[in-house]
């Protein structure tokens, strides 16, 4: 039988096909990662703790920054204790978020996941379970909620039950280099005002008096410090007041275009640029949090660092972040999951926490500890706690802070970075937000 | 005897039909059908309303002309510089062997390393390009903040023209060289000889190039993802970025669902576009 070879034009044809049909695919493929497999399939099953088939399988998502010796040697324990294997899986929080998310829709989830706020959604979308009955009967001896800081309640609630347990508490303060600050004659800046004149002071030689963030997060310090609420429940309003709103972004773009005491921040996913110049002594100041200081100490280690109480204007206010806990509804180990969550919050494990990576806890009585009070830099964070706000609270509860947030980032890049005024980039924000908030 | 001969065809093909069945085409089946439906977990039947709701999103309207510049500018690029570089190399020069493999080098490394390496380099205050431009006494520039997408442009062709240079390199080399000599004879100079010999004669490389570069600059994330992350203020919202966005932060399967099968759609147009402009422009000797 005789065959035809194929002519090399039509070997390029061919395999231009098939290459059509496997990148269209693939690209396909990626988009279907969140279909769910059938009505019926909302939970993982018995049988299945995280999809590795086996009983005996405890599954955690962690962020992988924070997997602590202090915590795998919980895990330890709690293997020994309980006769299971912890199957701990460590994601950066935009990997965990898809991972999760890809979870829940094909009906599989893990038993514990560690969340960056993200407790009052999966509530609302019913995926949370709620931790209320455990919360009765274990929390007088483990000291929830009284021992937790009281601003770390609300945000891990929905219809007055608790759905996640904070593990971290942290937020954002003026970081600054005291040899830089002493060699000025200057006192670490306490208002707007003194933070812009100690800027102007510090800026030259290849230094910037302030480095800004390109994360669109931590421009909340200042919207706070102006008393700008990012929704009001009440009047169903973003950005309120709003003339405070553009007031404290345009201070931030000024610091950038007008004063030229910052660099523009350079658009990105990595949030550790200011940190990068601060340790490289080009930057005099930052604002930050307690994440930062292993970096600075590991790579600046005779840098002089000076942490200042936070900035006012209109109020002295912080943004408070930091993680929670929550066990999936879909869980197949919840009360061991509950377990986890004593033993992970206990005490001394938040203080050998501390030790270890200088992270800082949500407890009471970890800010009392004199290991604590005694730390120049922690007992700042500590002190800050009490009017450090976590300003997506009441967002979060519309199930729309995603899309806000991604239009809140437009807007901070908006004017900060390309200098658009801040009254007319607001415009655009609000009138996109409303039609989401709307929708 | 040719029934049995087919059904050994057909059997050599099953696991290949299976393979795109169940990883490419079941998915591509069920990202339509949750076009039609919204919600956390796309499980409420909404008709047509995902589609509708693309006719006056302005987000969607900008990523998709960013990518179609973002396409545009690969396309071309990679084309251009890439037939120029196989030009080049097809010479015989010394070291060529030492110049197609480094050229290739960063085809064939990962895309997040390569973000990862010109966040780093084009960092304006750290960064060693914006470094070298102040030891020589050339200002510094804003890279990511000024001309964003030309520079994720810029990365994505240093990536890929390794890539295509290998593909006119090897369509240059299944030129006759009989054509050019032929050429040259009846007093062709070197000009004509490439306009009226080589590039027709490349066609069908050109024709493939161009379909894949369209594909993958339709498809590009990494370049938005790890390096830009979208901005400055969207600058650089890659299609499928905000497909991923719509997907997993604003946690809207059935829209993100839409937006991809119309980016689908939008791909077969163009390919099909494609190979028949391509196809007239094919020639024989």
């Amino acid at each position: 039988m005789a065959t035809r070879r194929p002519s090399r034009r039509q070997l390029l044809r061919w395999t231009g096909a098939g290459a059509i049909a496997g990148l269209s695919g693939s690209f396909a493929a990626g988009c279907g990662a969140g279909a769910p497999e059938d009505e019926t399939s909302g939970s993982g099953g018995e049988s299945d703790a995280g999809g590795d088939g086996s009983t005996d399988t405890f599954t955690v998502y962690w962020n992988a920054g924070h997997a602590y010796q202090a915590y795998e040697d919980v895990l330890a324990e709690f293997e020994q204790a309980h006769g299971v294997t912890v199957n701990f899986q460590k994601y950066q929080w935009d990997d965990l978020r898809t991972r999760l998310l890809s979870d829940f829709a094909s009906g599989n989830a893990p038993d514990l996941v560690e969340d960056a706020g993200w407790a009052q959604e999966f509530a609302i979308s019913g995926e949370a379970m709620s931790l209320q009955s455990y919360i009765d009967s274990d929390g007088a001896e483990m000291g929830y909620p009284d021992d937790w800081q009281p601003t770390t309640l609300d945000r891990v609630s929905y219809q007055g039950e608790t759905y996640g347990i904070q593990l971290h508490l942290t937020c954002v303060l003026p970081f600054y280099n005291k040899a830089m600050f002493d060699a000025a004659g200057l006192r670490p800046p306490e208002t707007w005002d003194d933070l812009l004149a100690a800027a102007q002071e510090l800026t030259g030689d290849g230094v910037h008096g302030i480095a800004l963030n390109q994360d669109a997060s931590y421009a909340w310090s200042w919207l706070l410090q102006n008393g700008v609420q990012y929704y009001d429940p009440e009047t169903e309003e973003l950005m309120t007041p709003r003339d405070a709103a553009i007031e404290a972004l345009q201070f931030q773009a000024d610091l950038v275009h007008k004063h030229k005491v910052a660099p523009v921040p350079t658009p990105g996913t990595d949030y550790s640029g200011p940190q990068k110049l601060l340790s490289a002594e080009r930057a005099a100041m930052i604002l930050s949090g307690p994440w930062d200081l292993l970096p600075i100490q590991e790579t600046s280690p005779d840098l002089q660092l000076g942490i200042a109480p936070a900035l006012r204007n209109r109020e002295q206010a912080s943004v408070q972040a930091g993680t929670s806990m929550f066990i999936p509804a879909a869980s197949a180990h919840p009360d061991l999951a509950w377990d986890l969550i004593k033993r992970l919050t206990a005490l001394e494990v938040e203080q050998k926490a501390t030790e270890e990576a200088g992270m800082l806890m949500p407890r009471q009585s970890w800010a009392e500890l004199p290991s604590v009070q005694e730390n120049e830099h922690f007992a700042v964070f500590a002190d800050a706690f009490p009017y450090a706000v976590d300003y997506v609270e009441q967002l979060r509860l519309t199930g729309k802070s995603g899309e806000i947030g991604e239009l809140f980032t437009t807007l901070y890049q908006d004017v900060v970075m390309n200098n658009t005024p801040a009254e007319k980039a607001m415009e655009s924000f609000i009138s996109e937000g409303e039609r989401v908030l709307a929708g | 005897m040719s029934k049995r001969y087919a059904l050994t065809a057909y059997l050599f093909l099953l696991p290949a039909f299976a393979f795109f069945g169940v990883m490419y085409y079941t998915p591509i089946v069920n990202i339509i059908t949750n076009s039609f439906r919204t919600g956390p977990r796309a499980d409420t039947f909404t008709g047509f309303d995902n589609f509708t709701r693309v006719v006056s999103d302005q987000a969607v309207h900008n990523s998709f002309v960013v990518t179609l510049i973002f396409g545009a500018g690969t396309t071309i690029g990679a084309i251009v510089i890439g037939l120029a570089l196989a030009l080049l190399v097809d010479k015989p020069l010394r070291g060529r062997v030492v110049f197609r493999a480094a050229l290739l080098v960063p085809y064939l490394t990962s895309i997040a390393i390569v973000g990862l390496l010109w966040r780093n380099i084009l960092d304006p205050q750290l960064g060693i390009l914006n470094r070298v431009l102040d030891s020589a006494g050339l200002p510094t520039q804003a890279w990511l903040n000024t001309n964003p997408l030309a520079t994720i442009i810029g990365v994505t062709l240093w990536m890929n023209v390794g890539y295509t240079m290998v593909l006119f390199l090897a369509g240059l080399q299944g030129i006759p060289e009989t054509y050019r000599e032929a050429a040259t004879i009846d007093g062709a100079n070197a000009w004509q000889r490439f306009w009226r010999i080589t590039l027709p004669l490349l066609a069908p490389t050109t024709l493939f190039v161009s379909v894949m570069m369209v594909i993958s600059g339709f498809q590009a994330f990494a370049q938005a993802y790890i390096i830009t992350g979208g901005g400055p203020a969207d600058r650089t919202d890659l299609y499928i970025f905000h497909v991923f966005n719509v997907a997993f932060t604003a946690r809207d399967f059935g829209y993100a669902s839409a937006l991809s099968f119309l980016l689908l759609l939008v791909i077969i147009a163009f390919t099909v576009v494609q190979l028949r402009i391509g196809r007239r422009g094919e020639v024989q000797y």
